[in-house]
């Protein structure tokens, strides 16, 4: 409860501060460098729950403890979320500052990419019937999906020639403004708290539903075996 | 059991030798019903001469046409695959097979056994589709050389990527739909791979040491080594 108001103030407070407190940076056009403050918190936020749910589907895999395809389920969920917000921040900023929402830039493609996947995921999560089945292979997918994605590295067009801001024209690298550095680190807290604090509810619903759903599964085949857990 | 039988007579099971059994066991069917061959191959001549009719070979300008009959001819393999390559495991279901199957042979040789068969198919697919499309579109290609590399390799990786979805789909609902939307996201990297190879081909770049070859061959041991790991865990489920 505690944790919720303060994470609500400190939230807040960064949103003002984005605005008001920071300058911004030299070589945007007009306002738009303050993108920064929750462009790049949204992508890291996505990448750590993808990179959370990937994990947990090993565990899953490995131990079949039903805690951690809760984790898997949530944090690909919150990662779907969160990249196509990422998404929508970073296509309103292309708009502002290279002229198109859209332009196939490579991170674009990536972003694209990793959306399909999960899409995929979702789709095969909700096509399998018996619990355990659908468990195994979401997690057996989200490794396949985790394997293929260093060959984007090859394939994506000269990866390193984005226009993304980190390679053209970085605030973020040392030289980064005291003031944008102190609002952006206090963003990607805000943003980690409100992703920890969205994936506990959601983990807790799970479990909730979890006790609900019988013991038994009774498919198709009346395969009696049902769930092991 | 005529499986069971090519398993036993082979004396020395081993992983090779089930894997053999299932591939020429899944030959024999499909020469007896030729549904997957019929599927793909239909398809994929459908979508050819629809492409080839609608555009014919004087329509895109000399420049551009490298790069985009790439474009068309992969689009047309990749989704004629994802079209019927799903059979190998969704017979298996269907027939209620799935069982004696699980029975008598252990799980990595029916992958392999069965991605044998999907790669025979997509050799035949391959066979009929490329020269055809070449011919039909006046493809003009510098360097066969590369160009047969890339297609053989691209196709490969294709069995190799979605023989394991196809064993997870034979065990969900909306088979159909679900195998080219798990799929896809997993052959992109090698399509966008495959096409650029096949235009350096046509246009006969300087392309010393055929990265894209490279790609689509490392992207194809990875998945097949990746799928025998994650095989037997959807596999014995």
């Amino acid at each position: 409860m505690i944790a919720k108001v303060l994470l609500t103030i400190w939230m807040t407070v960064i949103i003002v501060a984005a605005f008001l407190y920071a300058d911004a940076a030299v070589g945007f056009p007009g306002e738009t460098s303050r993108i920064l403050f929750f462009h790049v918190p949204q992508a890291w936020v996505a990448t750590l729950s993808f990179l959370l749910s990937m994990i947990a589907s090993c565990v899953y895999l490995a131990r079949r403890n039903l805690k951690a395809d809760y984790l898997a389920l949530s944090a690909a969920e919150l990662g779907l979320l969160f990249c196509l917000l990422a998404t929508a921040s970073g296509s309103i900023f292309a708009k502002a500052a290279w002229g198109s929402f859209w332009n196939w830039d490579p991170r674009q493609t990536s972003i694209v990419i990793l959306l399909m996947i999960y899409g995929a995921y979702f789709a095969l999560r909700s096509a399998v019937g018996d619990p355990e089945k659908r468990r195994v292979f979401a997690a057996v997918y989200s490794i396949l999906a985790f394997v293929t994605v260093p060959f984007l590295v090859f394939v994506v067009p000269r990866i390193t020639a984005s226009l993304h801001p980190e390679d053209t024209m970085n605030p973020a690298k040392p030289g980064m403004d005291p003031k944008t550095l102190k609002v952006f680190l206090g963003s990607l807290l805000a943003y980690t708290g409100l992703f920890i604090w969205i994936l506990r509810l959601r983990l807790r619903l799970l479990n909730l539903e979890g006790m609900q759903e019988p013991e038994f599964v009774v498919t198709e085949k009346m395969d009696l075996e049902g769930e092991k857990q | 059991m005529k499986s069971g039988r090519w398993i036993t007579e082979t004396g020395s099971s081993t992983y090779l030798s089930e894997a053999v059994a299932i591939w020429l066991r899944d030959l024999r069917g499909e020469f007896r019903t030729r549904y997957a061959v019929n599927a793909i191959l239909m398809f994929a001549v459908t979508t050819l001469i629809a492409v080839s009719f609608s555009i014919g070979s004087f329509r895109i300008g000399e420049a551009e046409q490298p790069f985009l009959y790439a474009v068309l001819l992969w689009i047309i393999l990749v989704f004629s695959a994802l079209s019927g390559l799903s059979r190998s495991f969704v017979k298996e279901e269907e027939a209620g097979t799935m069982d004696v199957l699980k029975l008598s042979a252990r799980p990595q040789a029916v992958f392999l056994g069965k991605l044998f068969f999907n790669l025979t198919l997509l050799g035949a697919l391959e066979l009929i589709i490329v020269p055809s499309f070449i011919l039909l579109m006046n493809y003009e290609i510098k360097l066969p050389g590369l160009f047969t590399a890339m297609v053989v390799s691209g196709g490969i990786g294709l069995g190799g990527g979605t023989t394991i979805v196809a064993a997870m789909i034979a065990q969900a609902s909306a088979r159909g739909a679900l195998f080219s939307v798990l799929s896809f996201p997993l052959l992109l990297p090698l399509m966008i791979t495959a096409i650029k190879g096949c235009e350096k081909a046509a246009v006969g770049a300087n392309n010393p040491g055929w990265p894209e070859v490279r790609i689509a061959v490392a992207y194809s041991i990875v998945m097949i080594v990746m799928s025998l790991f994650l095989f037997p865990l959807i596999w014995e489920e």
